[in-house]
């Protein structure tokens, strides 16, 4: 009963730690460029 | 230059298109990559950036100065400049709303040759793709 009671909160907590990274990001860059040959 | 923007830390694919002088960066899946880094990138590689645009996915804070900025990671966040864009998304400041905005990073004064890396990106919004 503990043990799965510790391993639901290790997972809430994963899933809170790594929530914000995977929702907030660069997507794409586009440059307009002169001088390239 | 290509060879050298891949090199760059975040950077997943790089397309250059020398007849329209586009170049398209696609970020790792992480999305740490830094916009200025690459502007100096490509400025190191001999060419000149004139304009830079961005998608980018972030949460709209007030930093300390009291300027509204996309925060992308806790590290990294992009003073927004003014616009009529702002205005309607500006009620979400500090809120936990995600959004999705097409912006421009960068774009090369008028009259000079150089790109101008020393001062910081300002993110001018053009378009609000999506609001979570």
């Amino acid at each position: 009963m503990n043990t799965k009671a510790l391993a639901l909160l290790a997972l809430l907590g994963c899933a809170l730690l790594f929530t914000p990274a995977s929702k907030a990001q660069v997507k794409h860059i586009e440059m307009r460029v002169e001088g390239m040959t | 230059m290509k060879q050298h923007l891949a090199r760059q830390s975040g950077v997943e694919k790089v397309e250059v298109s020398l007849i329209d002088g586009k170049v398209d960066v696609t970020p790792k899946e992480d999305g740490r990559i830094d916009p200025l880094q690459l502007l100096k990138a490509v400025y190191d590689s001999g060419v000149s950036v004139a304009e830079m645009e961005v998608i980018v996915r972030g949460k709209i804070m007030k930093d300390s100065s009291g300027h509204l900025a996309l925060q992308v990671t806790p590290n990294q966040s992009f003073t927004i400049t003014p616009n009529d864009l702002l205005k309607s998304v500006q009620s979400l400041a500090d809120s936990s709303a995600v959004l999705t905005i097409r912006g421009e990073l960068y774009r090369k004064p008028a009259g000079k040759k150089k790109t101008d890396t020393s001062a910081p990106l300002k993110l001018l919004i053009l378009d609000v793709q999506k609001k979570e």
